[in-house]
């Protein structure tokens, strides 16, 4: 009796640290206004400041509202060219980006060899390494080799920046596929192409997607690379609208635009994959950064 | 006819030797199971067969062609593996249908056997199921289906009921043999499960420590084992060092038994629980002279008998009685009675030859 009256307490508190129907009513409410502080008011500050016409303190909203500035930056002709090449551009880095991983997440999620680490830390160097760095050093060498101011320069250089990522996605994603496997399907008589196309590709989806929608995102939003190799002959959309900063002195109000157009294609990318991916494909490719 | 001819395969591991030379062969037909401890050799022995793991030496033959250089695809062999390998992102029947597509089988003899498949592993209505959502039983019959729709030369299996409980295990095994009675299959069995070897197979290939210890029928190995590891690993035993000298042995109490054959000097002899007769004696009674050295030191039921330690010299024999009317209790004095004609064992030292 006495020992079961020790445990009670114990037993009741396990039982609070769970969620309850009752307790979905605070827990919604927090979540949506955490939510709301980290992503809608910031956006919602930087709309304002968009279209305000003279905003000082201590007024709590903008005295005057314009248009004006939004229509001078969408009037200008060259943002649809240089949204369009981003586009192009964005694209082929995607799939050139996985189709150079693939071999390399393959090696290091199924062989054991030496140096391992030594190779991981070594292709994940552009990511601790700043871009402007790598640019720097590899505008160098582009511009020796003809490839400066050119689309193809931009795309390698892009590419330089997107591959930690998707390989580090893939190699994760192709980690959990079981040697039994690739045993089983080589026993039933796929050979390497078929075992590539039937087991080890769909297993990967979770990875791939994951990795492409970053490297996506990344080549669209990528500026100090493309803008060192590309600039000014090639123009994507960063660079375009880099352009519009004043760089004597901060313009809250065009900055606050330009930032709307970059998150625009990052938006849009994901509600699209929100929509047309499972949940759980979504949550284990993303999970495995 | 023998289907499977496995001759001096050996393996391997830098300097270690994974695998001493290991012939065997498997008739047309017949169902032969390899057994050991783990570690002994007997899954990296299936694995070479199948071509997903490379020997170091000598040749296997399949219906008369040798295959030891081909990759896993081309050597017409199924394998069933311990953990299923079901491919997870396919229906039940894409997994079947998997092999015979990738040997380009054509559409209508695809669906044919398939459906034979799936009736006699008894999935049918699952076809559409993913592999998540079958239990441990069914993935196992569709790991089963999925081999034998390839109407292979061999079927191998790879401890393929481990996973199981154990009242599931049961089933499957009589379940397997008579899928393998039916389509006739050669099949290769590998399992550390000494009662599943002696259930199933037409043959047992006992291994250890990367080699062949002993080959026999399940019978043969049970009653009459020519190696001491043989006799200790099949079942339960009691192994008794002895010294002979002709056809007369000392077990180690000093009492003197017959043997099967002329030998001399020191050896073994394995004596089955089951075919030792106990006694209890009566108490203070006239044949306190044979009964005096043993002494039930425990025992335990076990429903359809009851299984003694008894004490005799330093030696703790096990001692089963079966239908007994009562249990002798504990501190008894008991009077034996041992078998005659008792084979002398050999021992196949596991680093004999390695010397």
């Amino acid at each position: 009796m006495t020992a079961l009256s020790d445990h009670a307490p114990a037993l009741r508190q396990a039982r609070s640290l769970r969620f309850t129907s009752d307790d979905r009513l605070p827990v919604a409410i927090s979540l949506y206004a955490s939510l709301f502080l980290a992503i809608a008011l910031p956006l919602g500050l930087m709309f304002l400041w968009s279209i305000a016409d003279g905003w000082r303190p201590p007024n709590l909203l903008p005295q005057a509202y314009t248009a004006a500035r939004w229509a001078d930056v969408l009037a200008d002709d060259g943002l649809l060219r240089a949204a369009i090449n981003s586009v192009v551009i964005a694209i082929v880095v995607t799939f050139a980006t996985a189709i150079i991983a693939l071999p390399t997440a393959w090696a290091m999620a199924r062989f054991p060899f030496r140096l391992k680490r030594v190779v991981e830390v070594f292709i994940l160097a552009p990511i601790i390494i700043p871009g402007i760095v790598v640019a720097v050093g590899i505008g160098q060498i582009f511009l020796a080799l003809g490839l400066a101011y050119s689309v193809a320069g931009v795309i390698l250089v892009q590419i330089v920046g997107t591959l930690p990522l998707m390989i580090r996605l893939m190699t994760a994603a192709l980690e959990t596929i079981p040697d039994d496997l690739i045993h089983a399907a080589r026993s039933l008589g796929a050979g390497t192409p078929g075992i590539v196309r039937h087991i080890v590709l769909p297993l990967a989806v979770p990875g791939l997607l994951a990795g492409g929608l970053m490297s996506f995102v990344g080549s669209f939003e990528e500026f100090d690379k493309s803008f060192i190799v590309g600039a000014p002959v090639v123009e994507t959309l960063p660079i375009k609208l880099y352009m519009y900063l004043d760089p004597y002195s901060m313009q809250l109000p065009l900055a606050s635009i330009v930032s709307f157009l970059l998150l625009l294609p990052a938006l849009i990318v994901f509600v699209i994959a929100g929509r047309v991916l499972r949940d759980d494909l979504m949550a284990a490719g993303m999970g495995k950064i | 006819m023998s289907m499977l001819e496995i001759t001096d395969i050996t393996k391997d591991y830098g300097a270690s030797r994974a695998l001493h030379p290991v012939s065997l062969s498997v008739d047309e037909g017949e169902f032969v199971t390899i057994l050991g401890p783990s570690g002994c050799g007997k899954s990296s022995l299936l694995r070479i067969v199948m071509g997903i793991s490379q020997q170091s030496g000598g040749e296997i033959r399949l219906a008369g062609k040798r295959i030891d250089m081909l990759p896993p695809e081309r050597r017409d062999i199924a394998m069933v593996f311990q953990s299923y390998a079901l491919f997870p992102h396919m229906t039940v029947e894409q997994n079947l249908r998997f092999g015979l597509r990738m040997k380009n089988v054509a559409k209508a003899e695809q669906q044919r056997r398939i459906a034979h498949a799936m009736e006699i592993c008894t999935l049918t209505g699952l076809s559409s199921r993913m592999p998540r959502q079958l239990s441990g039983g069914q993935q196992q019959r569709v790991a089963l289906a999925r081999a034998i729709v390839m109407q292979p030369n061999l079927l191998l299996f790879d401890e393929p009921l481990s996973n199981l409980d154990a009242k599931l295990r049961d089933t499957l095994r009589h379940e397997l043999v008579a899928l393998h009675r039916r389509i006739g299959a050669t099949s290769l069995y590998v399992t550390h499960d000494q009662a599943e070897a002696m259930a199933m197979s037409d043959r047992i290939v006992v291994m250890n420590a990367g080699r062949v210890i002993e080959v026999g029928t399940p019978l043969e190995l049970y009653r009459s084992p020519r190696q001491a590891f043989t006799a200790g690993f099949l079942g339960q035993t009691n192994l008794l060092a002895v010294t002979a000298s002709g056809r007369k042995a000392h077990l180690p109490w000093g009492q003197l038994v017959d043997l099967a054959e002329d030998a001399a000097g020191p050896g073994q002899v394995s004596v089955r629980p089951e075919s030792i007769g106990i006694r209890a004696c009566d108490r203070g009674g006239r044949d306190t002279g044979s009964c005096a050295p043993a002494t039930v030191a425990g025992v335990s039921f076990m429903g359809a008998s009851a299984l003694y330690t008894v004490a005799i010299g330093d030696t703790l024999l096990k001692v089963s009685q079966a239908g007994g009317d009562a249990l002798i209790e504990p501190g008894r004095t008991v009077a034996l009675s041992f078998p005659d004609r008792l084979p002398l064992l050999e021992d196949r030292a596991p680093d004999r030859e390695a010397a």
